[in-house]
């Protein structure tokens, strides 16, 4: 345990030189920025940023996007408040109190200043577990052998693509669209080019900034074209830090449920497949079951207290799967690990061993920008107004621009771009049609380590699928895939039969 | 009793799992015949995996397929498809102009033209642009956009 302190602090020691402190605080304010503006949410603010990290080192630069991650579920709950629109996904639960509050009781800042304090704790938290628990994860995952790791991917890519979105059969097509599409270009084993259909292009393979840069960053521009003309309704016109300080009393009703959903958000972000979304929706369920000073939904600064640390503390704890067995939690981690790897990193069990630099340098950097974010995201309340109130329309030229250069300076080729552009395209419809891109995305990331693993397995096996089963771990895996695809059809019969109400 | 003859039109619902089924089938078919999928002593050939996410794949096209006659299909307005067609345009026009004039241009029309926004903000919004662009890629990333034709020619 003290060995775990004491590799934070060298941890620290990384972190603190003057490009990764500014990279912080550049990640902090961008990463605020891109989740108070609704609609563009992490997954887009993280890809559409990728590119502006290639002249760092990869130490300087998984800890930007860290930050602007991290930031991004402060960010998210602004709009909420102010607007009663949601910035992102977890902040949809701020939403029915932080906006009640703003309004019906007239105290916005207050409720701002909630929701970034709530934010902070949930967050911490979320490190301190996560500063345990990444090395036990890790020290658990160097037993891990190629049928291991293969039972364990496969858990990770269903349980998004069968559980998240409304139907499973479309997360799956999703899920095999991504793996198919890493499949192009060279064998990872044997080095053979396949799937190349002629094109020297695709003999690298479709890469993977403008890729993801196209599904949910132009997608999601093309999506907004449709709400260019709504006007953004703030429910103030002036806020000061002044007018936005809370009681004493205030923080006493806010501590309890911060804490409470803190260290339940960590676990459910810690879960493939969860996520802060979940975690937000937990902490309010949870919350209806302890006392709250007024009831929630009527703008209860316990209500936001509860969502808002829990998502913070899920985005937290969804670092530990990441780094300690190379598993993202949900499409922006998965975005990361690409990130992680395009540098030459492989996340995983090794990671801590063979790079802690880096390791401990980014869980500590998670602490600076914590810290920075609450600095920052206080400080900007009184230009929140104005920040809000740049009209999608003028958004809409300034993203498109930053897709195509961004797509454009991987690759120095329009080639780039015209992966951006066709991925966006083919993003948008899907999205439109019900499909959930983020399962492309994971498993896209993730499809190279599932094709290796599970080609090892079954060299060592000569076939037989036994492998997988015979494992104790591994055993445990597929139980966990089995309930995993089970579930869904569980419910669905439940449903039919009148025993469970439909979503 | 009347019968309905009345044809069912095909939706973008069904062409998704269309262009699914006919993408997985090709993935089968090139795995299994061009790239290999099982060898006796070596075990899983290049194509091996492909093919079997491959048959996952037209499974669960065929699966949507069969779903999607119940789901109602989705419309499209013009606006939508104006960006994709402008990003075309811009595509096009790099080869001629370069990347960055072409961009400059799309920014301006865009605002000015298709927004019908004031010089203002306009300028107050290539300057942002303008700022993004040459300040972090051009000065701070280096990245060498494409000049174009025209641009090319002049410098030689």
């Amino acid at each position: 345990m003290m060995n775990n302190v004491s590799m934070l602090f060298s941890g620290f020691a990384v972190l603190f030189t003057f490009q990764n402190i500014l990279a912080t605080i550049f990640g902090a304010v961008l990463g605020l920025l891109v989740g108070a503006m609704p609609g563009i949410g992490s997954l887009a603010g993280v890809a559409l940023l990728l590119p502006l990290t290639f002249k760092f080192n990869p130490t300087t630069a998984i800890i930007m996007l860290g930050a602007l991650y991290y930031a991004n579920m402060y960010g998210g709950a602004f709009s909420s408040i102010l607007i009663g629109i949601p910035g992102d996904g977890p902040a949809v639960m701020t939403m029915l109190d932080g906006f009640p509050m703003a309004t019906k009781k007239n105290r916005p800042g207050q409720a701002l200043l909630t929701s970034n304090l709530s934010s902070f704790i949930g967050g911490i938290i979320g490190m301190i577990i996560l500063t345990f628990m990444g090395p036990l994860l890790a020290e658990f995952g160097l037993k891990f052998g190629p049928a291991e790791m293969t039972a364990l991917l496969l858990v990770a890519m269903t349980s998004i693509g069968w559980l998240v979105g409304e139907n499973p059969t479309k997360g799956i097509l999703l899920t095999a669209f991504g793996i198919l599409l890493a499949s192009m270009g060279m064998d990872t084993l044997s080095g053979m080019p396949r799937y190349d259909f002629g094109s020297i292009y695709l003999l690298g393979g479709v890469p993977f900034v403008p890729f993801v840069i196209g599904v949910v960053g132009f997608s999601q521009v093309i999506r907004l074209m449709g709400e260019r003309h709504e006007e953004t309704k703030l429910v103030v016109e002036k806020l000061s830090i002044k007018n936005s300080m809370i009681t004493l009393h205030d923080l006493k009703r806010l501590l309890p449920p911060a804490i409470r959903s803190g260290v339940m958000g960590t676990f459910v972000g810690v879960l493939p497949g969860a996520g802060a979304t979940t975690a937000a929706f937990m902490g309010y369920a949870v919350q209806k079951s302890f006392k709250s000073e007024e009831p929630l939904g009527t703008g209860a600064i316990e209500g936001i207290a509860a969502c808002e640390a829990a998502n913070n503390a899920a985005a937290a704890g969804a670092f530990a799967p990441l780094l300690a067995l190379g598993i993202p939690g949900s499409g922006t981690g998965a975005v990361l690990l690409g990130g992680l790897m395009m540098w030459g990193l492989n996340p995983g069990p090794l990671l801590f061993t063979s790079s802690p630099e880096f390791a401990w340098g980014l869980i500590a950097s998670l602490f600076l920008a914590n810290l920075i974010t609450l600095m920052i995201s206080w400080g900007v309340i009184p230009f929140l107004v104005k920040i809000l109130s740049v009209p999608t329309r003028l958004m809409i030229p300034i993203i498109t621009v930053v897709c195509i250069v961004g797509s454009y300076s991987t690759s120095n080729s329009m080639y780039g771009v015209l992966i951006m552009f066709i991925s966006g395209v083919l993003g948008f419809i899907l999205s439109e049609t019900g499909y959930n891109t983020a399962p492309a995305v994971l498993s896209f990331v993730l499809a190279p380590l599932l094709e290796s693993n599970m080609r090892k397995a079954f060299i060592i096996s000569r076939g037989s699928l036994s492998i997988f089963v015979e494992k104790p771990i591994s055993l445990v895996f597929i139980i966990i895939l089995v309930i995993t695809i089970l579930f869904p059809l569980i419910r669905l019969a439940l449903v039919k039969f009148g025993v469970m109400k439909k979503k | 009793m009347e019968t309905s003859t009345k044809k069912k039109k095909i939706t973008v619902m069904q062409v998704i799992p269309l262009c699914g089924i006919i993408l997985g089938a090709a993935f089968i078919y090139l795995g299994i015949s061009k790239y290999g999928f099982w060898d006796e002593f070596k075990g899983p050939l290049p194509g091996f995996f492909p093919t079997l996410i491959a048959i996952l794949m037209l499974s669960a096209s065929a699966l949507a397929l069969f779903s999607s006659r119940k789901e109602e299909t989705v419309s499209w307005t013009l606006d939508n498809w104006i960006l994709p067609l402008s990003v075309i345009g811009i595509f096009l026009a790099t080869w001629v102009i370069g990347l960055l004039l072409s961009l400059a241009i799309f920014v301006l029309v865009w605002l000015r033209k298709f927004e019908k926004c004031s010089w203002k903000t306009t300028l107050t919004v290539f300057a942002v642009v303008a700022v993004i662009v040459v300040g972090a890629f051009v000065l701070w990333l280096g990245v060498p956009f494409p000049k174009g034709i025209i641009l090319t020619m002049l410098a030689n």
